[in-house]
């Protein structure tokens, strides 16, 4: 059988291949030459034949390279020359080339040849360079960004361990780095939210994203920093290798946002104070001018039966006033309620659990976002029929209130639990809001659910009263558990769609 | 309108409240008017007006305060009692300043309404006799000559019948009759009641 190539010549090939060659004796000196070689070192094939490969090395290396030569001779081995030092070879012309030098010894009739072989350095130099570029970049950048780049292995143990990192990162307690200022302490409060984002991010069913914001205490100079962190886990047979990520300072970012967001709640509680005063001020004039007509007619009447001087007609027209006033004062009320819930009540099938989750990110942007939500949903309730924005609106001002309860005694970023479940005695999807602040003392749990009636400095005291209208207008309840005495806990209930 | 007794006029844009209040007092026999808006009592209010206003401080057109304002200026000097919804303290010191006698909230119980309008009643009297009085000793002091005039103010001013001879040129005797004939006029008894009466008169110092 012959091969197409059968024919083909050793000189042949030699010549065609595209790096630069040299067959070598055992002696040292050169055999064959391919072109490349020749065009490469500038020597013609009748030059370069018979040359000791020495006159192809700088000067200062070629006592070192002759006795490496004399080595290899003696126990020759296919492998790369210099391993890894930047080699050169001298041309014709006295220029020296870089180049990584390959080395194949050919035993072919009891001789023994080296094949030469010559790659030129000059693509992977130019690799390195582009590489190192994009390190200095990269660097320039991350310090630009301030992002310091963090790499766990499957214990969660980091690699690369370095300073910048450490004074970002935040370590668990301050137990080991009494000695080194520059390592911080995680928050105690934000440790909770960081772990269970570790936690979730290496879950192998879970998507292996891995974004947090917490803070940190550098223990210089005992300062609290943002920090917003960023990673993917990577997984291999069903369990996470590695989570590799990116982390950055946000604290400036965090007290512009949190002036922001204060001055937004401030203007909407200004702005809803002033409603408030003006809805309030209305419903007082509108019903206290037939009160005062009712009180002026029944004293006249009253002071008629003490007097005995009763004039019949002076007594008709007061009782008369009586009741008209009062009936005058009983249809202002109904006008005022039927302007304040103007059209008709939209009802729509909903995900009570969805509807949990949006109320989370609004209170969020409403400026109450120190708190660490936990969520204890039942998947697959039944759908509830109501208005989804007076729903949202219970489970904000749940939630706000929560908030506070807990900003003002000094504990925020605690945890607010919302547990959404089936009350199956009553058949209703049942909500509950619980938060870990102070709690209510009896006297204020029996006014909470008042109009105007607030523990709060700054507050109007209508939140609880409309979240109890808005909860019955759509056919549930809402109230204040009585018996659990950590922190307040409201339940409301929705009925579920037909 | 002229001879109108001492009446209460109740200004107030609800008819319910002028109803209930009119009868109120109505019962204690006391006259009363009711009016459904400020310009609605200026367009009938008579100079010579006695009693007292019981006036709404809140009121669409012009209010309790601009009233009271406008009675002023048309130099009618009726106590006026305000009612208001809801008094705070800045208004109602406001509205006291400008001359009301008292502030009232609503709802008003019978008890304080009469009582403050008992006494707004006998304000108005007092204002009213005190009136009269001046005008009666206008008119004396305008009955007196010249020179008894001119008599009376050294009078009252203290000097002796001596010094007044000297001072306008005649005899101490002619003295004593103008004054005796100044106090036939004006029915003094002393020359101190006769400079009460002529400083009611309206006579500057």
């Amino acid at each position: 059988m012959a091969y197409p190539l059968q024919n083909l010549s050793f000189q042949t090939l030699f010549d065609a291949v595209a790096d630069a060659m040299l067959l070598i004796s055992n002696t040292g000196h050169v055999v064959q030459a391919n072109t490349a070689s020749q065009q490469l070192l500038g020597y013609t094939a009748q030059e370069i034949i018979g040359l000791e490969v020495e006159a192809l090395i700088p000067e200062g290396y070629r006592k070192h390279h002759h006795h490496h030569r004399v080595g290899f001779i003696k126990n020759p081995e296919k492998r790369a020359m210099g391993s890894g030092n930047d080699l050169s070879v001298l041309t014709k012309d006295g220029k020296e080339l870089a180049v990584d030098i390959g080395l194949s010894p050919i035993h072919h009739e009891s001789e023994l040849y080296v094949l030469i072989t010559f790659y030129s350095v000059f693509k992977r130099q130019e690799v390195e360079r582009a590489l190192r570029i994009s390190e200095e970049r990269l660097r320039l950048a991350k310090k630009a960004a301030g992002l310091v780049v963090f790499d766990f292995d499957e214990k969660l143990k980091m690699h690369d361990e370095n300073e910048a990192l450490m004074a970002f990162w935040g370590s668990d307690s301050d137990k080991n780095n009494q000695n080194n200022k520059n390592v911080s302490v995680i928050h105690p409060q934000d440790k909770a939210i960081r772990d269970s984002a570790i936690r979730d991010a290496i879950t192998p069913t879970g998507n292996g994203e891995f974004n947090v914001e917490y803070r940190v205490i550098n223990l210089a100079d005992n300062s609290i920093h943002w920090v917003s962190a960023t990673g993917k886990a990577h997984f291999k047979d069903g369990r996470a290798t590695r989570l590799l990520g990116a982390a950055r300072d946000i604290t400036e970012q965090k007290i512009l946002e949190k002036k922001l967001q204060d001055q937004h709640a401030e203007t909407e509680t200004l702005f809803a104070k002033e409603v408030a005063t003006q809805t309030a001020s209305a419903i007082a004039h509108e019903i206290n001018q037939p009160l005062t007509a009712i009180s002026a007619y029944s004293e006249v009447a009253l002071h008629a039966l003490e007097q005995d001087k009763i004039d019949s007609s002076s007594l008709k027209r007061a009782l008369e006033g009586c009741v008209t006033q009062a009936q005058r004062a009983g249809g202002s009320l109904h006008e005022l309620l039927a302007f304040l819930q103007k059209g008709e009540l939209i009802k729509d099938l909903l995900d009570i659990n969805e509807v949990v989750k949006e109320a989370l990110v609004i209170a969020k942007n409403y400026g109450y976002y120190d708190f660490y939500p936990l969520l204890q949903l039942e998947s697959n309730i039944r759908p509830v029929l109501a208005n989804k924005t007076q729903v949202l609106k219970i489970l904000v001002n749940l939630l706000r209130n929560g908030v506070e309860a807990m900003r003002g005694a000094g504990i925020s970023s605690s945890a607010i639990s919302i547990t959404v479940r089936t009350n199956a005695n009553i058949s209703m999807a049942h909500v509950t809001v619980q938060d870990v602040g102070p709690g209510l003392s009896d006297a204020v749990a029996k006014r909470i659910f008042e109009p105007f009636f607030t523990t709060k400095p700054r507050g109007i005291g209508m939140g609880l009263a409309i979240s109890r209208t808005l909860a019955e207008a759509n056919g549930g309840q809402l109230w204040l558990d009585p018996d659990i005495k950590v922190g307040a806990t409201f339940h409301f209930t929705l009925p579920f769609a037909k | 309108m002229k001879t109108t007794p001492p009446t209460v006029y109740i200004i107030d844009d609800e008819h319910a409240i002028r109803d209930s209040l009119a009868l109120m007092i109505a019962q204690e026999n006391i006259p009363v008017m009711t009016f459904e808006s400020a310009e609605a009592f200026l367009a009938v209010c008579p100079q010579e007006c006695y009693g007292c206003a019981i006036i709404d401080y809140r009121m669409p057109e012009m209010d309790g305060l601009q009233l009271q304002e406008e009675l002023a200026k048309r130099n009618i000097s009726l106590p006026i009692i305000f009612l208001t919804g809801h008094g705070n303290i800045p208004t109602s010191v406001k509205a006291m300043k400008a001359g009301a006698i008292d502030f009232l909230t609503k709802p008003v119980r019978r008890e304080k309404l009469i009582s403050v309008v008992t006494n707004a009643m006998i304000e108005s009297e007092r204002t009213l006799t005190e009136s009269a009085s001046c005008k009666e000793a206008e008119k004396c002091i305008a009955t007196l000559t010249e020179r008894e005039y001119d008599v009376m103010l050294l009078a009252i001013q203290g000097h002796h019948n001596k010094d007044i001879a000297r001072k306008l040129g005649i005899s101490h005797r002619t003295v004593e009759i103008h004054k005796s004939n100044i106090m036939h006029k004006t029915g003094a008894n002393h020359v101190l009641d006769l400079a009460r009466i002529a400083h009611k008169s309206g006579l500057k110092e």
